[in-house]
């Protein structure tokens, strides 16, 4: 059984059809790339697996470990180990990272029916996943995202799913805005979270982050649909040639 | 329309006139019946409010208020006895192991034996008001006749005035120069509706305060209005309906003067009951390089308003007025901010943060003059407000009136709603959305309730947000 399998998915945002049948199978312990020139419905993907508010399908299917994820709301989806690191990190103002941190996993702990982490406990992950990602301690106790870097927005994505573990992550350009530097310390908090039973799926626009996080299956999204799929040699033609030879392959 | 207007509004007037009438002769049994001075000043207070102008949304200071709602019930003054003293605990109310030295007063009047000063250092005066002024003491007599009389001169707020006339008790406080106090004093107000005629709708209950640092002293206040909980209630052989127990109007006139260089750090609590009415009104006025510092929790009440207004005397005196309020359904809370800068080289810093669901309404008022003599002035004001449902409701209103050239002033109001994105993002982690939420007002509230250096203090109103958050925050 897959983990994650997708079949004619379409939604429509604000009356705009942005997902025209997307299909596809994920399994666990897989990394797959999702590339696309803008604007070929990347980030509406992201959205809808996380449940965001006004991303709704209109058509087709998405099966998480065959649950019914469109049915669920977004906190549910986070319980069943589906997690979204987000492009753009909003600031929660005046709500304490390290409190944040526990309270998502704590939540998480509770509907799946476990007990919750004893702070000491917790505060020593906390700090050795922190210290893996290169993350200021400080920021841990800096409200969440507030006056942060974005670099260190997109650190304090990776920690917060190095601290929920999700099953299936989603990574939506989490290299955009990132100096070299920024992009390896994260790949390589990223490729530490690979494993066996845990999925990950990266969103990019460009091949640079698949250098350091390669991935088993690239696909191209163009106008919502998955129009070709392949390996990492893929996601280099891509780089060499470009989207457009793919974008009229797909018209034509 | 414009005749049916006319017509509601003279009916306020003349339930407002029968309504003060009514009052001030049952003001015969107030204290301090044979203190000349004091009947003296009270026949000019009363003549004062006999003259005084209908209240309504006509006048500015009282348009967003409703003043009217307060003329709908007949409260009648009331002087407490002695029933819900000997009948509650005290623990019931008080914050942990928090120490302190500590008046209670029950229906506005003054319980010594659930009070404790017995500690008090030297140099301070803490008290009953009706002791001061019957008894004189601590040569109170002098200064509270002073005092009494400029108030009484310089008020255009007829609740004051009405205070005046029917006071019973109150707090008098006094520290000499250069005194510090160790502790924190602590004043509680539990309040209740003691019903007593078939006809009658509500209690009025007022105290009176004078509280006064001399030079270089300072001391921290902390003030908690609170209602009787049900195990204080009066048992009545007639069945009284609960909610009937916890309608009540109260009224607190506190006059602060800080001589130079003292300092007083103020926390008030309201938690009224849902029924009751409250009205303080704080006069504070400040003398050289002196400074007052209020932290306001407003959470109780079904119309609680608070007035203050701060007079700088001299020059480099310095407060900082701060507040949260979290209101819902039938409740309005209003605060009204006045602070004149009439001398050069003082400042002033207003920061209110407010939280309304339901149908809570909350009004702010935030006045800031600065004559043309007060250069260097510093003046800073904020008001933020989050609404958490559509039929929340907030009128806020910053008036800078400035005429020196050389100051630095600003201010800032906002009213916003919750943020989706930021409600998405905590749900996205697994956090449930009344919850997520839960956490948001929490942290828009922060900053307010981290100022409170109390620990005690601070942690109860912390949970005092919760509770109000968890029963309403869901719409």
């Amino acid at each position: 059984m897959s983990l994650l399998t997708i079949k004619n998915l379409q939604t429509k945002v604000e009356d705009k059809q942005i997902l025209n049948g997307l299909d596809l199978t994920v399994n666990a312990g897989e990394v797959h790339a999702i590339m696309g020139p803008n604007g070929s419905g990347k980030s509406t993907f992201s959205y809808l697996l996380a449940g965001r508010d006004g991303y709704e399908a209109v058509q087709g299917e998405v099966l998480l470990n065959n649950e019914n994820l469109l049915d669920m709301s977004a906190e549910q989806r986070a319980h069943k180990g589906v997690f979204l690191a987000m492009q753009y990190p909003v600031e929660l103002p005046g709500v304490n990272n390290m409190v944040f941190i526990r309270e998502a996993l704590n939540a998480n702990r509770r509907a799946r029916g476990e007990a919750e982490l004893d702070t000491v406990e917790f505060l020593k992950t906390l700090r050795e996943k922190a210290a893996l990602l290169q993350l200021d301690e400080k920021l841990l106790k800096r409200n969440v995202n507030a006056g942060f870097s974005g670099g260190e927005k997109k650190r304090n994505e990776i920690l917060q799913m190095a601290m929920l573990e999700p099953k299936l992550a989603i990574l939506d350009e989490t290299d955009s805005g990132l100096d070299i530097d920024a992009l390896r310390i994260i790949a390589e908090g990223v490729n530490t979270l690979r494993s066996a039973d845990r999925a990950i799926i990266l969103v990019t626009h460009y091949q640079r982050l698949l250098d350091y996080i390669q991935p088993d299956f690239v696909h191209v999204l163009v106008n919502g649909r998955i129009v070709r799929s392949g390996d990492k040699q893929l996601a280099k033609d891509l780089e060499e040639k470009g989207y457009n030879w793919i974008t009229q392959e797909a018209a034509a | 329309m414009i005749t049916q207007m006319k017509k509601r509004q003279q009916q306020t007037q003349l339930k407002q006139q029968s309504w003060f009438q009514q009052l001030i002769t049952q003001s015969e049994t107030a204290t301090g019946l044979d203190v000349n001075w004091l009947q003296q000043l009270r026949s000019d207070a009363k003549r004062s409010i006999a003259a005084s102008p209908a209240l309504n949304r006509q006048l500015e200071s009282w348009r967003y208020s409703r003043v009217e709602t307060l003329f709908k019930d007949n409260f009648d003054p009331l002087y407490g006895n002695d029933f819900y003293i000997n009948n509650l605990n005290i623990k019931d109310y008080l914050l942990g192991s928090f120490a302190s030295y500590r008046l209670v007063f029950v229906n506005g009047r003054y319980a010594a034996c659930l009070s404790d000063t017995s500690e008090l250092p030297e140099g301070v005066t803490l008290g009953s008001m009706n002791q001061a002024i019957n008894l004189s003491v601590d040569k109170s007599t002098e200064s509270l006749q002073r005092n009494f009389s400029q108030n009484i001169q310089t008020t255009d707020n007829v609740f004051n005035t009405l205070n005046f006339v029917l006071f019973n008790d109150g707090v008098y406080l006094h520290i000499k120069d250069a005194v510090q106090l160790d502790l924190p004093i602590e004043i509680i107000y539990l309040n209740t509706n003691q019903a007593q005629a078939e006809n009658y709708h509500g209690s009025m209950i007022q105290t009176r305060n004078v509280i006064s640092l001399e030079a270089a002293s300072s001391a921290v206040l902390v003030e908690r209005f609170l209602h009787l909980n049900d195990d204080g209630q009066y048992n009545e052989s007639r069945n009284n309906e609960a909610a009937n127990n916890k309608k009540y109007f109260f009224t607190n006139v506190s006059e602060i003067k800080l001589a130079d260089n003292a300092k007083l750090k103020h926390y008030r609590l309201q938690d009224e009951s849902r029924e009751a009415y409250h009205l303080s009104n704080l006069l504070v006025t400040q003398q050289q390089s002196s400074r007052y510092e209020t932290t306001n929790l407003a959470f109780g009440g079904a119309w609680a308003r608070t007035d203050y207004k701060v007079d700088f005397k001299a020059e480099k005196a310095q407060c900082d007025l701060s507040g949260l309020y979290a209101v819902g359904d039938q409740q309005l809370v209003d605060f009204h901010l006045d602070v004149l800068h009439n001398v050069p080289s003082c400042r002033s810093a207003e920061k209110f943060k407010g939280i309304i669901y339901g149908k809570g309404r909350a009004i702010f008022d935030g006045r800031i003059l600065v004559e043309n003599q007060a250069q260097h002035t510093d003046a800073a004001l904020t008001n933020d407000n989050l609404l958490l449902v559509n039929n929340a409701e907030v009128s806020t209103k910053p008036q800078l009136e400035i005429y020196a050239d050389d100051v630095k002033c600003s201010h800032g109001t906002t009213v916003g709603r919750l943020d989706k994105q930021q409600i998405f993002y905590m749900r996205s982690r697994g956090i449930a959305e009344a919850e997520a939420r839960k956490i948001l007002c929490q942290g828009f509230a922060v900053d307010i309730i981290d100022e409170i250096e109390l620990t005690e203090l601070r942690e109860n109103i912390a949970s005092r947000l919760l509770h109000s958050l968890n029963s309403d925050v869901s719409g």
